[in-house]
């Protein structure tokens, strides 16, 4: 290879890897503008999994949706298989969002107006029946913290309500917005 | 150093200008000598690597203690700027002559990609998604490893498939449910051995095929040890023939420098200890004695076929051999007698071995001194 060509090729090279950084910024940070914003209340977790290193790990009260709730369950089918879950979100008189419904796969007709679609996912193996509740992930359930900030939160987290402002776009992309202590914010997290 | 090869090269001068050496004498020792002056330059690439390595650490540190005195986005464009500079910076070396502190700058670039996608994460929470970080990071290594062609880089990826895998089987990512056995892993080493060809790089298919014993061990620790151990001590039984017996053709192919022999030897032990292990728990002493057998057969034949070019091969058999001694000895521990016999019988067969080893040998070189 020559010289040139080697320095030309790094270039390329640095583009494209720096490219690909600003696209999922840039992906991240158009949630954050337009999505639509919900208050979901979090829940205390088992304190040995709250804190693992730099991050709290938060657990939702949407976290558990009641197999009830899913209106399109397959006739005969009594545990889940890994995949995609819809929860559609409507705002509860205290001001959290709570499921109202949600779906395996996608939702049959979009959100109407006071409700938001968020999009999870569902490990293979839960009861689908009877009075059952199924475990969801959001790709929301960490909160990075400063060094050393996280054992303080963890403790309050415990005895008050704490609450996280989400950015829920169209397709349900969920992106963590702010983290409220009660009323009072703790970290709201800029755009960029 | 260099002061010793330029006074070689004066005397070589010298030599040839006296008639004491010919030209082409002259040539090739000229020849000999800047290869050595360039090999004990090697230190300096040691070191400029294990700076970068620290660098690269040193970042992505800095980036996972999320510091709020530099906002995010300033943290953002230091890490552009790093790999930017770094890819560039090196290229712009190695074309200067410089391929030490090039590859080193590489490797720092490469750092800086993976704390990106770590800062990425940090900056807008993402959950749940470590396993595809690392494997995002590691593809990004080998495309540059690839568009740059670099061996330090391809050696960085496969180190980086190392880490996932480590990560994987450790439950380092935390994924809910997660229970089923990394088998990508085959397909990604599989992958960075093809690009080890175009990138030159000796050291990575070394590591790769290291790499993919260890998995294969971890996979018959997960699933069924026996079938798997087998296969793995059969195939590197035959991998190892197939290199001993046509060592250019095969040569060719994996270019390995001839060590093929040494991995084929190392995933026939690991195998064959699986193997021990497992009838040693299922079918009492008989089926044991059978595989240590089979395992110091085999440690014996490697050192008769291959152990005289090789001095590496030698090495691994004596430490595979201390091994099986000490496998043997933990497992028939209950009753030392039978240890002491199993002992005293293999002690008489290799005594007999060596005796016949000696005595061949010294028939092969006989006829050789006489030709010289």
């Amino acid at each position: 290879m020559t010289g040139r060509k080697l320095v030309a090729s790094a270039f390329v090279l640095a583009l494209l890897q720096i490219g690909f950084l600003g696209w999922i910024i840039a992906g991240r940070a158009a949630v954050l503008r337009s999505g639509a914003e919900v208050l979901l209340k979090v829940e205390p977790v088992d304190p040995r999994d709250l804190l693992r290193g730099d991050y709290v790990f938060l657990s939702y009260d949407i976290s558990r949706i009641p197999a009830k709730l899913i209106a399109n369950i397959p006739a005969g089918r009594t545990s889940s298989e890994e995949g995609p879950i819809v929860v559609r979100l409507r705002k509860d008189a205290d001001g959290y969002w709570r499921p109202a419904s949600a779906w395996l796969g996608a939702a049959p007709a979009p959100a109407g107006e006071g409700e938001v679609d968020i999009a999870g996912r569902i490990a293979a193996g839960w009861d689908l029946t009877g009075d059952a509740t199924l475990s969801a992930s959001y790709g929301i359930e960490r909160f990075y913290l400063p060094e050393g900030e996280g054992l303080a939160i963890e403790r309050d987290m415990r005895v008050r309500p704490f609450g996280v402002r989400v950015a829920v776009a169209r397709d349900g992309t969920a992106q963590i917005k702010a983290l409220m202590d009660g009323d009072m914010m703790l970290f709201e997290e800029p755009v960029y | 150093m260099a002061a010793y090869s330029s006074r070689v090269r004066a005397d070589i001068d010298r030599w040839a200008a006296a008639g004491l050496i010919d030209a082409s004498t002259a040539d090739a020792l000229r020849r000999d000598v800047e290869t050595s002056a360039r090999r004990s330059l090697s230190f300096g690439s040691v070191l400029a690597m294990m700076a970068a390595l620290l660098l690269g650490a040193a970042i992505l540190i800095f980036i996972a203690a999320n510091w709020e005195a530099i906002p995010r986005l300033a943290r953002v464009g230091a890490v552009f700027l790093v790999i930017l500079a770094g890819y560039v910076g090196g290229a712009v070396a190695k074309t200067k002559g410089h391929p030490a502190v090039g590859e080193a700058l590489w490797i720092v670039a490469a750092a800086a990609f993976g704390g990106g996608i770590a800062l990425v994460g940090q900056m807008y929470h993402l959950a749940g998604s470590e396993s595809s970080a690392v494997l995002t990071w590691c593809a990004g290594t080998a495309l540059a490893a690839a568009a740059l062609r670099s061996g330090p880089l391809t050696v960085a990826a496969a180190g980086i498939a190392d880490g996932w895998l480590a990560m994987n089987l450790t439950g380092g990512f935390r994924l809910f449910g997660r229970t089923e056995f990394p088998g990508m892993f085959v397909a990604i080493v599989a992958a960075l051995f093809v690009l080890s060809y175009w990138t030159r790089s000796t050291a990575a298919r070394h590591l790769i095929l290291l790499s993919l014993i260890a998995y294969v061990a971890l996979f018959a620790l997960d699933h069924d040890v026996l079938p798997v151990a087998v296969g793995l001590a059969g195939v590197s039984a035959v991998l190892f023939a197939v290199a001993v017996l046509a060592p250019e053709p095969v040569e060719a192919v994996v270019r390995l420098g001839g060590r093929l022999p040494l991995h084929a030897l190392i995933g026939f032990l690991a195998g064959m200890t699986m193997i021990q292990f497992a009838v040693a728990d299922e079918s009492g002493i008989g089926g044991f004695a059978v595989a240590s057998a089979v395992a110091l057969a085999g440690i014996v034949a490697a050192v008769v076929l291959a152990g005289r070019q090789s001095r590496g091969l030698r090495w691994i058999a004596y430490i595979g051999f201390a091994f099986e001694l000490v496998i043997v000895y933990l497992v028939t521990m209950q009753t030392m007698l039978g240890t002491a016999g199993f002992f005293l019988a293999a002690a008489v067969i290799v005594g007999l071995l060596a005796f016949a080893i000696v005595r061949i040998e010294r028939r092969w070189a006989a006829p050789a001194m006489q030709g010289a």
